[in-house]
C-alpha cells in the first residue's frame, strides 16, 4: 500500500457526510476496494471477524483478545480509529453493554462482495459482442503509459522548457489543463504554464499515488460540474475490479458516469475506440488503482538485469522502479533514456553527460538549493531517490545487513544527510496544522490524555515535562477522536460524582434507620 | 538539528504488510465424510471454505491461495491446477474406461464455465476463478474415484498432502528464476509472490490449514512428523480445523508449529464460518497483535510406535536412535538403526513385596452400598 495516495484518499472520503458513505457502500465493488485499500492490516482482520457476528462485538471482548503489550494496543486503537472515520464501524449499547457494530450496508455488501450474491452488477458488464478492432493488452499499456506521462510532461515542461524534444508530445487536453490548474500543480502566469510546489510533490509520488491524486481533485472537481460524486467514487472503485484485457459494455452507465469515460480516457486510465463508443477496455492504470501492483510495468529486464536494458525501452519511460544509482561522492547514475525522466532529475541534480541508455549526474549544493527554492523537499528528494533506487542498491543494503531482517539503508547516509543538511541551512522552521489543547485538568488527567492521543498517533508535541512540570498543553493534529475522548472522561467523572453522592444519600439513610 | 539524526536515516518501514500464501489441506476421505454426511456435508464446507478464501484474498491484491486434497491413497492440487492433467483430463482417467465419458462431459461443462465467469457482473473476477477451478477440480476427484480404488485403504493421506503443501510453498516463497507466465492464470507454474524490497518473501509468511474429518493416523505418523519438522524449521504455522475424528498428531502439529487448533462440537459447527473468520484468517501480522484460540490449553503429546503403529502411553526407546517401539523387541535389535539392545532383566517378574490383603467384606460392602445409594440418588436429582 503506498501509503501517500491512501492517506490521500482516506482523507477525502473523511470528510464526506455520512449519507453519502451509506450510498456508496450499497455497491459491493466500492466496499470490496476499501476494505482492501483504505484499511490498515489489523483493521480487516477486525471486519471480516466481524463480518458474520450475528450481535455486535463487546468492547470488553475486543480488549481480551488484543494482546495487552503497548505495540498491540496502539495498532488496534488505530485500527478502530480509521474504520470509524470511514464510518465502517460503530459503538453501540447491546443490552447495557458497549459493542462494536459493523456498518448495515458495508457489511452487507462485503457479504455480497465474498460471496459473488445479490444482482447489483457492480464488477462491471463485460461486452459479449465481439470487438470489431480489437485491442491487445501491450497496446493499452503503451495508451496508458503515453497519456499518463503527456500529463507529467506537462507539469514537468512548465519547469524546465528548454530540454527539447518534449513540445510534440505534450498534447493533453485543455480539460486536463484545466483540472492540474485547479488542482494547483500548475499555475498560470502569462498565459505560461508554471510548475507549483503541489506540482512537485505530485511529480515524485509514485505512479498509483499520482493518480489518485489527480483522480480526487478530479473528484473535487466533479461537484461543480454537475456530477454525482457518488456515481463518479464507485465506478472508479469499480475500475479497480475490472480485468486488463477485456471489454466492458458502457450500457448500463448511469450519465454521470457516461460523461467520466471521456475525461478518463484523456488520463489513459481507460481506452475507448474513437469509433465504437459501446465498449471500453479498463488500462493497466485502471485494474492496479485499489491494488498495489505497479501501474506501468518496467521491462522485466531492467528489474532482474542491469547491463542489457537498452534495447527495449530506448522509446518509452525508463521504467516505473529501480533505475538510479547514487554513490557516496554523490555521484548519481540514471539508467534511463526516457525525457520525462531526466527532466524530473534534472529538477535537483546537475547533469553531467548522457549516454544511449545512462545518464550521469552529481547531487551539488546549488542543484539541491535551487530544487528546495522551487518548493521541493528534501524528503520529498529522499524519498524519490529511494523509491526509484536501483534493484543493486537494495541488494546491497540488504547484504551489508545480513541476517537481520530490518534492511539497512539504501541510499548512502552521508548524502541523505548532507542533503536535509542542505536544506536546513535556509529553513528551520515545520508547520503543521492542528490544535493545541490546554486547560486538562489534573497532571494525570493530562498525562493520560497525552497518553490517548500518543496511541492514536495524532501527538504532534506535548509541552509538559512530567511530574507535573511544564506547561499543561499538548498540539495534535486531528480533533474529533480527541474530543470524544474528553466527552467520555467528563461522563465518567459525572457518573462518579453522581455515585458518590448516592452513596453519601445511602449513608445518611442507613443512620437514620 | 534533530532532523538530520541518523535514527531517520533507514528506509522508512513500510507498514503495508507483505502478501501472505495460505495453503489448505482439505481431507476428502470419503468414508469420514460419508459419516458427517448428517451434520456437515461436504459442499456446506466448501460454501464456507469458499467465503473463507474470498475474504483471505480479499485482504490483499497479493495474497495467494492453493487447495490440496488429501484423498484416499493420494493426495492432489485442487487449485491452483496442474498445467498437464487440466486442459484434457481425460488422460489421466484412461484406467476407467466406463467414466471417460462422464468426465468427458464434465470437463466441457467446466470449459462453459469458466467462460461463463468472465460474464458475471456480481462477482469479482479473481474470486470467481478460484471457485471455479476449485469446484472443478474437485468434481474431477470425486468422479474419478472408484468403489475399486476405495477398496484398497480407508485412510486419508495427510502427509502426502503436506509434502505437497511444503512443496507449493518453496516454490511460490524462493525468489524464482523461473521463466514467470503471469498472463496464464491456469498455467502451474506459481507466480511469485511480489517481491519485498528485491528479495523473495520469506517463508514466515506461509501457513497451512488443515482441514481433517477422519481419525487414526497413527499408520502415517512418521512421515507426518517428519512433514511437520520441516514446517517448524521454515516457521510455518500449521492451523487445524478438526471437525470429526479424532488424531493426537494434528494437535501436537499445531502446537509444535506455533498454528491454532480448533475442534468445533457437533453444535458448534453450524457457525463454522465464523470459526474460520476468527479463529484462522488473521495471519502472522495480525497474530503478533492478537491472542490467538487456543492458546495455553492442554495438548496430548503421545507418540505412536515404530513397529505396529499404535499410539502408546508408555513404550520402549531405543537409546541409538529414539526409535519409539511399543513393546520389547523380540530379537533384541532395533527395527530402525539395527542396534543390539540388551535388555537383560527385562521380563523377570520384578519381586514385589505381596500385596497385603484387605478386609475384603467391609470395604466392598460399604463401596457397593455406596455406590448403589448414590446412583439412584443423582438419577433422581437430575430431572428435579
Amino acid at each position: 500500500m503506498s501509503s501517500t495516495a491512501s492517506l490521500r484518499a482516506l482523507d477525502y472520503l473523511e470528510q464526506l457526510p455520512t449519507t453519502t458513505f451509506n450510498k456508496l457502500y450499497t455497491q459491493p465493488s466500492t466496499c470490496l476496494a476499501i476494505f482492501r485499500r483504505m484499511l490498515p492490516h489489523l483493521a480487516k482482520t477486525l471486519v471480516l471477524s466481524l463480518l458474520y457476528m450475528p450481535s455486535p462485538f463487546p468492547t470488553t471482548s475486543l480488549d481480551i483478545w488484543v494482546k495487552p503489550d503497548a505495540d498491540s494496543v496502539s495498532a488496534n486503537d488505530r485500527a478502530l480509529s480509521i474504520l470509524q472515520r470511514l464510518r465502517i464501524l460503530s459503538e453501540v449499547q447491546d443490552a447495557g453493554r458497549p459493542g462494536w457494530k459493523l456498518s448495515e450496508a458495508f457489511s452487507h455488501s462485503l457479504k455480497q462482495a465474498l460471496t459473488g450474491g445479490g444482482n447489483h452488477r457492480s464488477f462491471g458488464v463485460p461486452c459479449n459482442t465481439v470487438d470489431a478492432t480489437p485491442v491487445t493488452i501491450s497496446y493499452l499499456d503503451t495508451f496508458a503509459r503515453n497519456q499518463w506521462e503527456a500529463i507529467l510532461y506537462y507539469v514537468v515542461g512548465s519547469a524546465h522548457t528548454g530540454l527539447g524534444g518534449r513540445n510534440d508530445t505534450a498534447a493533453i487536453s485543455p480539460g486536463t489543463q484545466r483540472l492540474l490548474q485547479n488542482g494547483g500543480f500548475v499555475a498560470l502566469r502569462n498565459r505560461q504554464a508554471h510548475i507549483t510546489q503541489s506540482g512537485f510533490t505530485f511529480l515524485l509520488q509514485e505512479i498509483n499515488a499520482q493518480i489518485w491524486t489527480l483522480l480526487i481533485v478530479y473528484l473535487e472537481e466533479s461537484v461543480g460540474l454537475g456530477m454525482e460524486p457518488v456515481d463518479v467514487l464507485s465506478f472508479l472503485f469499480t475500475l479497480g475490479s475490472l480485468e486488463l484485457g477485456i471489454s466492458y459494455s458502457t450500457t448500463n452507465l448511469t450519465p454521470t458516469q457516461a460523461r467520466m469515460l471521456e475525461d478518463l480516457s484523456d488520463f489513459g486510465i481507460i481506452y475507448q475506440n474513437p469509433v465504437d463508443t459501446t465498449r471500453y477496455y479498463p488500462t493497466r492504470l485502471a485494474t492496479t488503482l485499489t491494488s498495489d501492483a505497479p501501474a506501468l510495468p518496467s521491462d522485466s529486464s531492467l528489474t532482474t538485469v542491469t547491463t542489457t536494458t537498452t534495447a527495449h525501452n530506448s522509446s518509452a519511460a525508463g521504467g516505473e522502479k529501480g533505475y538510479i544509482i547514487l554513490e557516496t561522492n554523490y555521484r548519481l547514475y540514471a539508467y534511463t533514456s526516457s525525457p520525462l525522466l531526466i527532466s524530473i532529475l534534472s529538477l535537483f541534480t546537475s547533469l553531467r553527460s548522457r549516454y544511449p541508455n545512462l545518464v550521469t549526474a552529481k547531487l551539488t549544493k546549488t542543484s539541491i538549493q535551487s530544487a528546495i527554492q522551487l518548493g521541493i523537499t528534501s524528503d520529498q528528494i529522499i524519498s524519490y531517490l529511494t523509491t526509484h533506487a536501483h534493484p543493486l542498491m537494495r541488494a546491497q543494503s540488504q547484504a551489508a545487513q545480513g541476517s537481520n531482517s530490518t534492511s539497512g539503508p539504501i541510499l548512502p547516509p552521508t548524502v541523505v544527510d548532507q542533503i536535509r543538511l542542505w536544506q536546513l541551512e535556509g529553513e528551520r522552521m515545520i508547520s503543521t496544522p492542528g490544535f493545541l489543547i490546554k486547560d486538562v485538568g489534573s497532571p494525570e488527567d493530562f498525562e493520560k490524555a497525552v497518553a490517548y492521543a500518543e496511541a492514536l498517533g495524532v501527538l504532534k508535541k506535548s509541552f509538559g515535562q512530567g511530574d507535573g512540570k511544564g506547561r499543561q498543553w499538548f498540539f495534535v493534529t486531528r480533533m474529533d477522536q480527541m474530543s470524544g475522548y474528553f466527552k467520555a472522561q467528563a461522563g465518567r467523572r459525572k457518573e462518579e460524582r453522581e455515585r458518590r453522592e448516592r452513596e453519601l444519600g445511602g449513608g445518611g439513610v442507613k443512620r437514620e434507620g | 538539528m534533530n532532523a538530520v539524526d541518523g535514527t531517520d536515516r533507514s528506509e522508512r518501514k513500510d507498514d503495508a504488510p507483505s502478501p501472505s500464501l495460505l495453503t489448505i489441506i482439505l481431507d476428502t476421505n470419503p468414508f469420514a465424510w460419508s459419516l458427517l454426511g448428517t451434520t456437515l456435508p461436504l459442499s456446506k464446507l466448501l460454501a464456507n471454505l469458499l467465503v473463507f478464501i474470498n475474504a483471505h484474498l480479499a485482504i490483499g491484491h497479493a495474497n495467494r491461495v492453493a487447495v490440496v486434497a488429501s484423498h484416499t491413497g493420494r493426495a492432489e492440487f485442487l487449485y491452483p491446477v496442474p498445467a498437464l492433467s487440466k486442459p484434457t483430463s481425460t488422460t489421466t482417467t484412461n484406467g476407467y474406461s466406463e467414466e471417460n465419458h462422464d468426465i468427458d462431459t464434465d470437463a466441457d461443462e467446466g470449459e462453459e464455465d469458466i467462460i461463463h465467469t468472465s460474464d458475471d457482473a456480481n462477482k469479482y473476477r479473481p474470486f470467481a476463478h478460484v471457485e471455479k477451478t476449485l469446484l472443478h477440480s474437485l468434481q474431477d476427484l470425486i468422479s474419478t474415484t472408484t468403489a475399486k480404488s476405495l477398496a484398497n485403504t480407508t485412510s486419508t493421506m495427510i502427509a502426502g498432502a503436506l509434502t505437497l503443501a511444503l512443496t507449493h510453498i518453496s516454490k511460490t516463497t524462493t525468489p524464482a528464476s523461473l521463466p514467470s507466465n503471469t498472463t496464464d492464470s491456469n498455467n502451474f507454474t506459481p507466480t511469485p509472490l511480489e517481491p519485498t524490497e528485491g528479495r523473495g518473501l520469506g517463508a514466515a509468511n506461509a501457513r497451512i490449514l488443515v482441514v481433517s474429518v477422519s481419525g487414526d493416523l497413527a499408520n502415517q505418523y512418521i512421515p507426518i512428523m517428519n512433514a511437520l519438522f520441516a514446517c517448524q524449521r521454515l516457521h510455518i504455522p500449521v492451523d487445524i480445523l478438526k471437525l470429526a475424528g479424532d488424531t493426537v498428531f494434528l494437535q501436537q502439529a499445531a502446537d509444535l508449529t506455533g498454528g491454532v487448533y480448533i475442534a468445533p462440537s457437533d453444535a458448534q459447527k453450524g457457525g463454522l464460518l465464523q470459526y474460520l473468520m476468527m479463529g484462522f484468517l488473521p495471519d502472522a501480522v495480525a497474530r503478533n497483535i492478537l491472542v490467538s484460540p487456543g492458546e495455553g490449553e492442554g495438548v496430548d503429546f503421545r507418540a505412536a510406535c515404530f513397529c505396529h503403529l499404535r499410539v502408546v502411553d508408555i513404550g520402549f526407546v531405543c537409546s541409538i536412535c529414539l526409535s519409539i517401539f511399543c513393546e520389547p523387541l523380540q530379537d533384541e535389535m532395533c527395527l530402525t538403526c539395527g542396534t543390539q539392545l540388551k535388555m537383560a532383566n527385562y521380563g523377570i517378574e520384578p519381586v514385589v513385596v505381596p500385596r497385603r490383603k484387605k478386609k475384603r467384606r467391609k470395604l466392598g460392602g460399604t463401596i457397593d452400598a455406596d455406590r448403589g445409594e448414590e446412583t439412584p440418588g443423582s438419577a433422581v436429582g437430575t430431572p428435579g
